[in-house]
């Protein structure tokens, strides 16, 4: 009898704590391998959208590879276009096509205006940025709580809720070191991509600091394909609407 | 409360959907990104500004001792930039058009020039090949540059102006690698020098060689660079920029020109010459506080640049020169001192040391798209300097306008004290178009 007790017990315990069974690490690895291939391109549409309902439109063309290099470029609006960024780990650089030059900005700078700020555009994977420190489960969900590897990621913590069965995200939360919650993620409508590519296609960010204020960035045609490294330097930054 | 409702959509139709869900055609954005081999865009500017002139100013002088005195100066200056490209297999021609025009009481012009116009070969993401009239940008200062060998100076007022490229043929190669050394790109460049070309670089009858070496070393930007050739004095330079943090970035250049010839004047205008191995530098660093404020630092040294000393002969020669139409009619020394003025006297940060502190405060009040800047050139030499407060506002797409304001300081004698305005008020309103959508959306 006893031991019945104490098996329940064990049972009970474990069904209690699933954070024992999961590996947060590896759910995370497996996240953005899922929300990411190895080396791709995309393009994606931001829109900033004001209480008054009055929007800025922007489309990007951006490519990745492997776990620390992505460059973008803008394609509109026309105030914006060729404008490009370019991020090698945590060395960040925009380049103006008016000025010329690449120069190195910081990751926390806004590129756009908005809500939106550069870590959000040239995001790396969140395993490259983050320690996953817990994984709770829920009805379907797990909620993984990341902390920034170090003070240079945009956002101290950030709260993960995950599809148990797709992997994939549905809501992000990220606060500042002070405990601040800056902005909100709300993933949606995950969409087959080709190539085995299947990821929610837009991302609605609303944040408390501004109130009233909406920001969605919708994908578009997320491919796999294979990128030379020189891509991802100063001298390519000017001619990256070439690789389209 | 639904008939308030009701009346909110009719009148603000976006209104409700901003609080609730945004929906979007996905075949209109396929549309959008769309690739077409050709583009013409570029911008369209007007900017009004109003300067109040000094008079007793050297720079006033020179320009007005032949036109009546005035106090203030209104002036309408129109811009039109033109970029378009051709793009076909592994080849691109790009070309950018500039047409200015002015229109004051004491001017009436309008001027064309092809800033740029290349054929660009791009066989590989590693190699490049570009030949044409090309714009160059080395350097990492964000005023001013020192090592920018084959390229025309910036303006430090406001350093993002788009400036006109000398003819060139260049290359550039670039290497990737693992470890410490992550890039590194190889950029000759062949500058010629001849009549009808490029012969406000130099010396004609000449080719001179350029040439950059960049490396991307342990997260550190460095470069290498040289001119030779005998249109200019040969010379080489380097510089560095690092982010120390996420939010601090420094930067700075070095370079030598090996016998520098300057060319100065005395009080009486006699004309003097020195040769000297010059010596210029620069630091700075860019710095982005948790309120989204950037300063903008930068400490730079022109060893090619008058001393205070000879600057004000030269302002000495001007007012000699300035008093003398009034004693005997006779123009002759302000013509020669307007002439020097057109050279190396006139050039924008003529002497030595110079201090440059540029602020930015992204959206105050958390007003989106609006940011205010103020800029402080600072004259080390002579204590001289421009304060020059600004308001720019993008909020409304493909619209930038600015307002900016300069105040211009400085004793007699002095850079800033001897410029042709105290103060001067610039609204600039610049219109960005992009021609091939404005056709498309025509078409559609």
């Amino acid at each position: 009898m006893i031991r019945l007790i104490v098996a329940g017990m064990l049972i009970l315990g474990v069904l209690a704590s699933p954070s024992f069974a999961i590996d947060g690490t590896e759910l995370l690895k497996t996240i953005d391998a899922n929300l990411n291939p190895e080396s791709f391109e995309m393009y994606r549409k931001l829109i900033n959208v004001e209480p008054n309902g009055r929007k800025k439109e922007f489309i990007m063309y951006s490519v990745k590879k492997g776990r620390d290099k992505i460059a973008s470029v803008f394609l509109s609006p026309a105030s914006e276009k060729g404008r490009s960024t370019l991020r090698v780990g945590e060395n960040i650089w925009l380049y103006i096509p008016n000025v010329g030059k690449p120069i190195r900005i910081t990751s926390l700078q806004s590129i756009t205006g908005g809500i939106f700020n550069n870590a959000d555009i040239m995001r790396l994977d969140y395993n490259q940025e983050y320690n996953c420190e817990k994984v709770e489960s829920d009805e379907g969900e797990y909620l993984l709580y990341l902390k920034a590897k170090t003070r240079a990621v945009a956002y101290d913590r950030i709260k993960m809720w995950v599809d148990d069965r797709k992997l994939l995200p549905s809501k992000i939360e990220c606060y500042a070191s002070s405990g601040i919650l800056l902005k909100t993620l709300h993933f949606k409508e995950t969409k087959a991509f080709g190539g085995g590519i299947v990821r929610p296609s837009v991302i609605q960010t609303d944040s408390p600091l501004h109130k009233g204020y909406m920001s969605i960035m919708i994908f578009a045609k997320v491919k796999a394909t294979k990128l030379k490294d020189e891509v991802f330097t100063l001298t390519f930054m000017p001619k990256l609407e070439s690789l389209r | 409360m639904l008939i308030i409702l009701l009346f909110l959509s009719v009148l603000f139709p976006r209104f409700i959907l901003a609080q609730e869900e945004y929906s979007f055609d996905m075949s209109e954005i396929e549309k959008e990104i769309e690739k077409k081999p050709y583009s013409i865009g570029g911008y369209l500017e007007f900017r009004p500004t109003l300067y109040w002139l000094d008079d007793d100013a050297a720079f006033y002088k020179l320009e007005f001792y032949d036109r009546s005195n005035r106090s203030r100066l209104e002036e309408y200056n129109f811009r039109l930039l033109i970029d378009a490209s051709y793009e076909k297999g592994i080849g691109e021609f790009f070309l950018r058009t500039n047409i200015d025009a002015v229109e004051s009481a004491i001017e009436s012009d309008v001027e064309a020039t092809i800033f740029e116009g290349y054929v660009s070969l791009k066989p590989s993401p590693s190699f490049t090949a570009d030949l044409g009239k090309i714009t160059l940008n080395w350097g990492k200062g964000y005023a001013n540059t020192f090592v920018g060998f084959a390229q025309r100076p910036k303006n430090p007022e406001d350093p993002d102006l788009p400036r006109e490229g000398f003819i060139m043929a260049l290359t550039d190669y670039t290497k990737s690698f693992n470890g410490p050394l992550q890039t590194t790109t190889l950029t000759p460049v062949l500058v010629p020098v001849y009549k009808n070309i490029n012969d406000d670089f130099g010396e004609v009858s000449n080719l001179n060689l350029a040439g950059k070496l960049y490396f991307l070393f342990y997260d550190t930007d460095i470069d290498f660079m040289f001119l030779t050739g005998h249109s200019k004095p040969s010379r080489f330079g380097a510089d560095f920029s690092r982010n120390i943090t996420s939010n601090l970035e420094i930067h700075g250049e070095f370079s030598y020109i090996n016998k520098f010839k300057k060319k100065f004047v005395d009080d009486e205008g006699n004309l003097f010459g020195e040769t000297f191995d010059a010596k210029s530098y620069l630091v700075g660093m860019r710095y982005l506080t948790p309120f989204d404020t950037t300063f903008i630092c930068e400490y730079y040294r022109n060893g090619t640049g008058f001393t205070s000393g000879e600057m004000e002969n030269f302002y000495a020669f001007v007012d000699k020169g300035y008093n003398m139409i009034f004693t005997s009619g006779d123009d002759s020394l302000i013509r020669k001192a307007t002439s020097l003025a057109e050279g190396s006297y006139g050039r924008r940060n003529p002497t030595r040391d110079y201090f440059y502190l540029r602020t930015i405060q992204k959206e105050p009040f958390d007003i989106l798209y609006f940011t205010p800047a103020i800029t402080w050139i600072y004259n080390l030499n002579d204590q001289s300097y421009s304060l020059s407060p600004e308001f720019l506002y993008t909020g409304i797409t493909n619209l930038e306008l600015r307002l900016k304001a300069s105040f211009i300081e400085g004793d007699s004698d002095t850079e800033y004290g001897e410029k042709r305005n105290d103060y001067r008020l610039e609204f600039r309103m610049r219109y960005y178009f992009d021609a091939v959508k404005v056709f498309d959306k025509i078409k559609r």
